[in-house]
């Protein structure tokens, strides 16, 4: 038996066989990563949080402008915390809870006229969040004047700010709670799961790298251009619809995918990929090949412009194109890295055999 | 001389105690295992949750139950393991045990395991044999129920059944990706290197190659020393050892505990006698003092069904890992007589398939969010397994028929990658797979062969 396993040589000398520091991998990401997207996100929520309770004080154009800043600085810090929803955030259930979309109009406006708002209802899921506050900020109206009309002259102004206060706070609130669990006790829970397997840190966070990506090339791109619908186009259905900025969402979105696998400047997934000495069907080191396919849809998605739903309009082609190669990245990321690395991908997990 | 050795294997009359400590073992092993399953709520995830099931050929009627009906079903299978056990209505309970755990396996082969086939095989063997004429509350309430010695048979079918697991488990390993890439331990170890005091061990390349060859050898001649009265001490001493050290490095659940317990039925009536002395030690139950007692005869219509229905089972047991070489390609790549062959843990596969559904009188099309009909599990169970993508193909267009499209195009773009060779393109994205049929042993033409690129 000694004899046999000396004897065979294997067809692959360059294997590296040092261990790979995993613990170390998962320190860089949660103190250089995802903390500091957690305590980010916190801080714009708060922000949006005061900019609204200011402009329900006493509602101006000034002051409206100041909240829809807020809010595009909330929403584009949302791009990279959307993906870490395991652990407190889906204790949470932050995802789902901060950015479902296409907000659901007919709802919100019933919350408004009705003056009540439950947010543990199913039916508010598309009533709240960043895109409840994305249309109440710059859907309610034609122009800011409109817009501000609504919270001053109109009917249910008082009601309307009721409920964009609720929302603002609503957020402000989870944020401030997830944050808080990763400081106080989810950090350690994070470096103790060092394994591979569906309960571990790794596990958890290359599933919830890949579903949040899937979340991106399917609802961000694919649906709006009517990939799942038979060719008819939906540009309403694009994330941030009524504050025009999807494709920069889109664009901060794919970078912080690619941020998280570089391990920023830290050890990341790329330096795992290498350390296994992962390849590609053609041969090629995987590592590069992610890295390559991260480059060329980030191409294709800066070939297109905001807003992203007149694209969708009036060149469809080229959001398709984005599409297709996005859909490349899925496969590498969801197929190639995870099997390279022996993590399961499967959320409810079984024995193997 | 081999006719008297060959009548001897079937017709001696031998201790009942082997038999009376497999039941045993085998409704404790099964009584936890079938909890466990119900606390892990795999109940709800995989009988429950799912609106498709990817069932087996010609078992299309096997249907989930409902949640009440699953959990009932469990609930009935909890009852009979330890009617088993304690050999309380024993033939009845084992049936039922046998009925409705195959029933539950056949509702959805994503959660398709050797060691599942195995359990019902061994419930299967259980219910012919007198296994409750000995140390069971059977054989207490009705004493002339109970014999000491039963026909060799009774107890050489598990052990012939064993050898045959290990056996087969062996050989499959002896080919180019196990041996000589050293796959996919290579890939799976080094996934375990946070594992306390050998975790640095398993990231070396060498570890790799000496847990495959000796995995191996060990599956290959396992039960033969088992079977031998020389060295089966030794040799239950390695099946301690291999399955506790496999069970730690890899998720294998109840498997590794599973073939601990049943394998004690190769033990020699005196070993078998000292381990139900010590349970009844356990259980302050009194020993029995009439041990004198008489040998078990079934009468001769049953006894030639039961010989019929062995001969039929074990042949089936030696051909149907042998099936896989009557199809073309790359075995682990189509995995076209895969299942039902005793191959286990030989893949490191994985894959993402994009389905596609095709108007053929607009010539729009969609592509599908897999999520939307299948579990996550579902979907990366079916991504590399070609019956399964088949299927779920055929139900695609079953749904998009009721939202009124005629005879739609499904196809499927599939990137699988096996055994780290990469992902790459599974089955012909050109075919309609609308139009291809399932059948039993039939060869799929719509996989695309495996090339090897490196």
């Amino acid at each position: 038996m000694q004899a046999c396993s000396k004897s065979s040589g294997g067809d692959d000398g360059k294997q590296t066989n040092t261990q790979f520091d995993r613990k170390g991998l998962l320190t860089n990401m949660s103190t250089n990563i995802i903390l500091p997207a957690y305590t980010s996100f916190q801080a714009s929520a708060s922000a949006l949080n005061d900019a609204v309770v200011a402009f329900n004080a006493s509602p101006d154009a000034a002051k409206l402008t100041a909240a829809q800043t807020a809010f595009v600085a909330a929403y584009k810090q949302w791009q990279s915390t959307s993906e870490y929803d395991f652990g407190p955030a889906n204790q949470a259930n932050f995802r789902v809870n901060i950015n479902t979309y296409p907000a659901d109009i007919t709802q919100i406006n019933t919350n408004i006229i009705s003056n009540t708002y439950n947010p543990a209802l199913l039916a508010n899921l598309a009533a709240k969040g960043l895109p409840a506050i994305d249309y109440l900020l710059f859907g309610v109206g034609t122009d800011n004047a409109s817009i501000l009309a609504q919270y001053t002259a109109d009917a249910k102004a008082a009601n309307r700010k009721t409920y964009l206060a609720a929302l603002a706070l609503e957020i402000k609130t989870s944020a401030t709670s997830v944050l808080s669990t990763w400081n106080s006790s989810y950090k350690a829970t994070f470096l103790a799961a060092d394994g591979t397997d569906v309960g571990s840190s790794l596990g958890q966070l290359v599933n919830q790298l890949v579903y949040d990506y899937e979340i991106l090339k399917n609802y961000e791109v694919g649906v709006p251009a009517g990939t799942q619908s038979m060719g008819t186009t939906y540009p309403q259905k694009v994330q941030a619809y009524y504050s025009k900025i999807s494709l920069q969402l889109a664009l901060l979105h794919i970078q912080a995918m690619q941020n998280l696998y570089m391990g920023k400047d830290g050890l990341g997934l790329d330096d795992y990929l290498i350390n296994v000495n992962a390849k590609y069907s053609d041969g090629r080191l995987l590592n590069d090949v992610i890295k390559a396919q991260f480059a060329t849809a980030t191409a294709k998605l800066q070939a297109l412009t905001d807003p992203l739903a007149d694209n969708i309009r009036t060149n469809p082609g080229a959001v398709t194109a984005a599409y297709t190669e996005l859909q490349k990245l899925t496969v590498l990321l969801k197929t190639d890295m995870t099997s390279s690395l022996g993590i399961l991908i499967t959320f409810g997990d079984n024995d193997g055999d | 001389m081999i006719s008297k050795t060959f009548k001897n294997w079937f017709f001696e009359p031998i201790h009942i105690a082997p038999l009376a400590v497999l039941r045993i073992a085998f409704g404790v092993i099964m009584f936890i295992s079938t909890i466990r399953f119900m606390l892990r709520g795999w109940v709800e995830a995989f009988y429950v949750k799912p609106r498709f099931h990817f069932t087996f050929y010609g078992f299309d009627w096997v249907k989930p139950l409902g949640e009440i009906g699953m959990y009932a079903l469990f609930m009935l299978m909890v009852v009979c393991t330890l009617l088993i056990a304690a050999g309380l209505l024993y033939r009845l309970a084992a049936a039922l045990f046998f009925l409705s755990f195959t029933y539950v396996e056949l509702i959805d082969k994503t959660t398709y395991l050797n060691h599942y086939y195995l359990v019902s095989i061994i419930a299967f063997l259980l219910i012919l044999v007198p296994a409750n004429r000995y140390f069971a509350v059977d054989a207490w309430l009705k004493p002339q129920l109970k014999v000491v010695h039963v026909p060799a048979w009774c107890v050489n079918i598990f052990r012939l059944q064993l050898v045959m697991v290990y056996f087969f488990a062996g050989l499959s390993k002896i080919n180019y990706d196990w041996l000589i890439a050293a796959m996919p331990l290579r890939i799976w170890l080094p996934a375990s290197s946070q594992l306390w005091l050998i975790g640095g061990l398993l990231t070396q390349l060498w570890v790799a190659y000496l847990f495959s060859w000796f995995g191996m050898i060990f599956d290959l001649l396992i039960g033969f020393f088992l079977l031998s009265n020389r060295y089966r001490k030794w040799a239950y001493l390695f099946v301690l050892v291999f399955h506790i050290v496999s069970g730690w490095f890899f998720k294998i659940g109840m498997f590794p505990y599973i073939m601990i317990f049943v394998t004690l039925v190769f033990f020699s009536a005196e070993t078998q006698l000292r381990i139900i002395a010590w349970i009844r030690l356990l259980l302050f139950i009194k020993s029995d003092s009439k041990e004198a007692g008489r040998t078990y005869k079934p009468s001769i219509i049953p006894s030639k069904l039961i010989f019929t229905v062995l001969i039929i089972h074990f042949v089936l047991q030696l051909i149907l890992p042998f099936r896989f070489v009557f199809y073309p390609g790359k075995l682990y790549w189509t995995e076209e007589g895969y299942r039902f062959s005793w191959r286990v843990m030989l893949m490191e596969k994985g894959g993402t398939a994009f389905f596609h559904v095709k108007d053929p009188t607009t010539g729009r099309s969609n592509e599908i969010i897999n999520s939307q009909y299948l579990t996550q599990f579902q979907e990366t169970m079916m991504a590399t397994q070609p019956d399964m993508i088949l299927q779920y193909a055929h139900f695609l267009a079953n749904e998009y028929k009721q939202h009124g499209i005629k005879d739609p195009i499904v196809t499927a773009e599939s990137y699988v990658t096996l055994n780290g060779s990469g992902s790459r393109l599974y089955i012909d994205t050109t075919v309609n797979l609308t139009r291809e049929r399932e059948t039993l042993f039939g060869h799929r033409k719509w996989i695309r062969p495996f090339i090897d690129k490196n």
